[in-house]
């Protein structure tokens, strides 16, 4: 017999048992069945001794030839079933991608905190601390050391709610101003911000509230400027409403302050050339600010001669109905869920 | 403050449009409201009424033939006083009127109309200025076809001033054209007054009280009682003011031109040649010219004839001086009084004024006899009134003040800006500041119509906002210092960041609550802070607890169908001891995670889990619950919530029959003390390192009574366990069938690790042993 011939009959055999076979445990078999001990091929080596020295290199590699194939063979048809086994598994767990994962999802810090914490980061950025205090006021803090005396016409712009004579709601975060130049002692420079909650007898409607939300800034040291002023809110206004606003400052009164200005910004909807939103005239006022009236910081333990200083302060409401569009303070203090979830985190 | 703009350019002649100065103004001196014309109309020409005669075919119409200069046209009139030989008001067709009304040829039933006779109405002219109901009968016989607004001094500007309270002299034409004159570097052109005192007749005035700082008085007779001229009601109704009659129009004329409220008596009523001024003894009574009874304070400033009070000075006349159709003489008031007083007395008794709002923002002193001068010149002219002698007066005005010194450095310190002193020289100039410069010093003399100038503050104010302060640089604070959070800032931060996380909303409510739900959910039972005149009972009184408010969104949100609600708030509360900050937690509807048809509903468990971990994340050690009573809370899902021994808070199920009269499902409340938090909060966290040998887990089936607490049985377990116990968890808890009615079994995890070596199971089950021979002791438990 030709061992060739019987070879290429065995590889065929085997091919053809390979087609056949769809199951993976059959693979063994066939294994045994072509490469075991009792296999053909093997049987095949008993010749070996029938045949002269120098036959029997070459018969030995053919056999060893003939081995590594059929290994090969089988090995290819197991990749193909196992591959075949995968796709059928993976198809079997086929899911419907569009249905919704489970409903987790992040709250929402409340707009007006957001917005304090954005302008608190920004003023911390710029050196300055954040100062709090009490929302129940003496009338001396709140109104007397900032320059407004009983009878100042100026006490009916802040019409407040009293507890007793001499205690009110704050009207504004002002007398934390004036609480922490006492603490300094009149001889450190001070640089904070006062955010926090304040009060006017306002009827409640969709552009008043009895409580809102304020966050005044103060410097006080020997070379405070106007023009620093003016710098320092261009970064707020900038920070706010986006990096092309400008400002402009135009006189104003508060008893606090000399001079006075209310601040307002470049209209962020027109860009300045005059629309509904801005009353067709470019502007919108944001804040009041001005340079510290030297009565405060006597009353404050502050040498006028010495220190010289600025403050500012804006209403985080109106900010943030400006800022999105919010067409009614109310909306604020409802905390209906539909609002609350509008602002991401 | 409404500015005619014709009658400012008399006294300051200025080229700029009307837009040009609203806006120089908003920039340098105050901000403006509006700036529109009178009387937004074109087309409009005087008509001569030749003929009118009732319309054929309609009873309530005329037609009228009415002489428009050029031509007489054929017009339908509607208004029941249009008559023959009237000058009148013609649209004519092409016209246009406030409002956008387009005036065409037309024809009425079967009348051919070119045009429209006009009303005051019709021109925009509000019904409360001129109480005209049909068309406008012109009293002078103009010229046909002249310009009619021209005519009638209706072709006017309104600039309507925004004033804040400091800037008194802005309520007059004098001080707006004084402020207009610096901005623009123009010269003013007030009218000089004088009048010439002739006869003998004089009135003795006397005071007797330092309220009334001047009072001149002069009597003026043969008056004769007529409309005032058109240019002054013009005027006066531009400036928001109703034209009555000429004695009535002119003191409010001058009091707009010169800042100085007028008064006039009906002298001949007044019946007495003596004013004497005195304060208003407490209780007396006095009639003002409204006819109402005033009952007085002590203090208000009354004016008298030397026997009876004739004026609440400043405030208001009286109702037996007034001046009527009927007066021929009068006594003519020009006074300063006390601001404070007016202010008080007008607030009081609800009676403010164009004057009392002048005196309470006081008045320039220097103009009182200009005042009284103009009017008497103005009384001659249009009320032929007769002069019959000087005026008397009393004048306490105190002497002007000292100068204000101030150095240029001072000025380019304080506004940041490098002006010179050639450019503060020309703006006190602008401003007609007297003022004397040494090099770089300057002693600027305090002038009374700017009685709001008195420290060298309100000076440098005029310097940068005449400049402008867009001449200013942008810089920033040259002061450095260490910006941050206090660590109080940051533990809300924190607190705001856990809890969104966790898919909870911050909601802020007012601090302000009804009085009857302040007690709700609060463990203060003192008595609230109360505001002393609340605006309304639904804010009255400040708040224990958070969840006054957070109850109230719950409400409001499940009335609009919106049951899932998860939300919390960090705010102040109010007690008699201060004011102290709470985190308040609501929890209602369903919380996340679900998934498609499963959702779970909250309940005091998953409040439970929200507050452990909160507490987890700021590094706080777990909490222990003890039940707790309070009327708004369910009587057995109630429990205080303590850490480390100390209580920190609560949580509960909102009491049922609260919920349900609130149409509300099941609710869960919490409440924490953020300073109670702040002082427990580590300052850092520890590290622990990392267990090196494998842990040994542990399954404990229990059974024991059912009421006794699973935080009992776990602190036990945890107190024999010792420090080898490492965690402990509850797995399962049943009741039911295989136990009986007053058993529970508990199903715990232990975890037991030793950080030396590895731990053998022999050890472990004698400390399970251990374990399970103490609770069986203690509590009679067993194990399943
Ligand atoms: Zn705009």
């Amino acid at each position: 017999m030709d061992l060739k011939n019987t070879l290429a009959e065995l590889e065929s055999k085997l091919t053809e048992a390979l087609k056949q076979t769809e199951k993976l445990e059959k693979l063994q078999d066939i294994k045994a069945e072509y490469l075991g001990k009792k296999a053909e091929l093997s049987l095949l080596m008993r010749h070996m001794k029938d045949l002269s020295a120098e036959e029997r290199p070459v018969f030995g590699q053919t056999i060893n030839a003939a081995k590594a194939r059929f290994t090969e063979l089988i090995e290819l048809r197991r990749e193909a079933l196992e591959a075949q086994q995968l796709e059928a598994r993976l198809h079997a767990e086929k899911i419907d991608v569009t249905l919704p994962g489970p409903n987790f999802r992040l709250g929402r810090p409340h707009v007006l905190n957001r917005i304090i914490m954005e302008i608190e980061d920004l003023f911390i950025g710029m050196g300055y601390t954040i100062k709090e205090g009490p929302e129940i006021e003496s009338d001396e803090y709140n109104f007397e050391k900032l320059n407004l005396p009983k009878d100042h016409p100026a006490r009916d712009m802040q019409d407040s709610f009293f507890i007793t004579e001499d205690r009110l709601l704050r009207t504004h975060t002002s007398p934390v101003q004036v609480r922490t130049m006492l603490e300094q002692g009149g001889s450190q420079p001070v640089k904070i911000i006062c955010p926090g909650k304040v009060y006017r007898r306002d009827e409640d409607d969709a552009t008043h509230s009895h409580q809102f939300m304020q966050i005044e800034g103060l410097v006080v040291d020997t070379d405070t400027t106007m023009a620093d002023l003016k710098g320092t809110l261009l970064t707020v206004a900038r920070a706010m409403f986006g990096e092309h606003r400008n400002i402009r400052l135009r006189p104003s009164y508060f008893p606090f302050t000399e001079p006075s200005v209310e601040v307002d910004v470049t209209c962020f909807k027109c860009n300045g050339n005059g629309c509904g939103m801005c009353k067709h005239t470019g502007y919108i006022e944001i804040l009041g600010a001005g340079m510290v009236n030297d009565f405060v910081l006597s009353a404050s333990g502050y040498d006028p001669s010495i220190y010289q200083g600025f403050a500012f302060g804006m209403g985080v409401e109106r900010i943030a109905m400006l800022k999105y569009g919010i067409d009614d303070i109310r909306h604020f203090y409802t905390n209906d869920i539909r609002f609350l979830k509008q602002f991401s985190t | 403050m409404n500015i005619s703009l014709k009658w400012l350019k008399e006294l300051i002649p200025y080229t700029v449009t009307p837009e040009k100065l609203g806006s120089l103004f908003t920039i340098h001196s105050q901000e403006v409201d509006s700036v529109e014309k009178l009387v937004d109309a074109e087309g409009l020409v005087i008509g001569y009424v030749q003929t009118c005669q009732p319309h054929p075919h309609a009873n309530s119409l005329s037609v009228c033939k009415v002489d428009v200069g050029d031509a007489v046209l054929n017009i339908v009139c509607g208004a029941p006083n249009v008559a023959a030989d009237q000058t009148v008001i013609v649209a004519l067709p092409g016209a246009r009127l406030p409002g956008g009304l387009k005036i065409e040829k037309t024809v009425i039933r079967d009348e051919a109309s070119a045009g429209m006779i006009c009303s005051l109405s019709e021109l925009g002219i509000d019904y409360k200025y001129h109480h005209e109901d049909g068309i406008h009968v012109v009293r002078d016989a103009l010229k046909p076809g002249t310009d009619a607004l021209a005519a009638l001094h209706l072709d006017d500007h309104v600039l309507s001033l925004d004033l804040t309270p400091n800037r008194a002299d802005l309520l007059s034409m004098h001080g707006v054209a004084y402020d207009v004159a610096a901005m623009l570097d123009r010269p003013l052109e007030l009218p000089n007054v004088s009048v010439e005192a002739t006869g003998d007749q004089a009135v003795t005035i006397k005071t007797e009280t330092p309220r009334c700082h001047s009072y001149y008085g002069r009597v003026l007779k043969s008056i004769v009682i007529k409309p005032s001229p058109q240019f002054m009601q013009a005027r006066l109704i531009a400036a928001g003011i109703r034209p009555i009659n000429n004695v009535v129009d002119i003191t409010n004329y001058v009091m707009l031109e010169t800042g100085q409220p007028l008064h006039a008596f009906d002298y001949d009523a007044l019946n007495s040649d003596t004013i004497v001024v005195r304060e208003a003894q407490a209780g007396e009574t006095f009639v003002t010219l409204d006819d109402k009874t005033r009952t007085l304070h002590a203090g208000d400033i009354l004016i008298t004839n030397g026997r009876e009070p004739v004026a609440l000075g400043g405030v208001m006349g009286g109702a037996d001086t007034e001046v009527t159709s009927e007066t021929t003489s009068l006594l003519l008031e020009a006074a300063v009084f006390d601001a404070i007083t007016v202010g008080k007395t007008s607030r009081r008794l609800d009676l403010r004024s164009e004057s009392s709002l002048r005196f309470e923002r006081k008045v320039d002193p220097e103009k009182t006899v200009y005042a009284l001068d103009r009017a008497t010149a103005l009384f001659m002219e249009y009320a032929e009134a007769e002069l019959v002698g000087d005026k008397g007066y009393f004048d306490h005005t105190a002497s002007t003040d000292a100068p204000i010194t101030l150095s240029l450095e001072k000025i380019n310190s304080v506004l940041g800006g490098n002006y010179s002193a050639e450019h503060v020289d020309s703006i006190l100039n602008r401003l007609h500041l007297p003022f004397s410069r040494n090099h770089h010093t300057y002693d600027i003399q305090p002038v009374s119509r700017r009685q709001d100038l008195i420290t060298y503050q309100d000076i440098i104010e005029e310097i940068g906002r005449i400049s402008g302060y867009d001449q200013l640089p942008n810089t920033l604070p040259n002061t450095v210092a260490q910006g941050g959070l206090s660590l109080k800032q940051n533990l809300r931060r924190r607190i705001r960041q856990a809890l969104t996380g966790l898919g909870l909303d911050e909601a802020v409510t007012y601090s302000l609550q009804q009085e009857a739900h302040i007690e709700r959910f609060s463990f203060n039972h003192e008595t609230p802070i109360k505001v002393a005149d609340p605006m309304t009972d639904l804010h009255a009184a400040l708040i224990h607890t958070p969840l006054t408010g957070l109850y109230d969104v719950a409400k409001h949100n499940a009335a609009r169908r919106q049951y899932d609600v998860n939300i919390f708030e960090l705010g102040t509360c109010y007690t008699q001891a201060g004011e102290v900050e709470r985190l308040g937690l609501l929890m209602t509807g369903s919380y996340h995670p679900y998934r498609w048809q499963r959702t779970p509903q909250t309940d005091f468990y998953t409040l439970k889990g929200v507050i452990e971990a909160l507490l987890d994340g700021l590094g706080l050690p777990a909490p222990t619950y003890q039940p707790i009573e309070h009327n708004d809370l369910h009587p057995h899902q109630a429990a205080s919530l303590l850490l480390e021994g100390e209580q920190i808070g609560f949580l509960g199920k909102v009491h049922p029959k609260m919920t349900s009269e609130d149409h509300l499902s099941d609710v869960y409340v919490a409440e924490i003390d953020v300073e109670t938090l702040l002082k427990m909060s580590p300052e850092h966290a520890t590290y622990k390192p990392l267990q090196k040998y494998p842990s040994v887990e542990r399954d404990l089936a229990l059974v024991c009574e059912r009421s006794l607490p699973a935080e009992t049985v776990l602190e036990a377990i945890k107190a024999q366990g010792g420090s080898q116990l490492v965690h402990l968890d509850v797995f399962d808890v049943y009741m039911g069938e295989h136990l009986s009615d007053d058993q529970k079994s508990l199903g715990l995890r232990l975890l037991f690790e030793n950080p030396e070596k590895t731990l053998e199971s022999k050890t472990v089950d004698t400390l399970i042993e251990k374990i399970v021979e103490h609770l069986h002791k203690t509590y009679g438990i067993t194990r399943r």
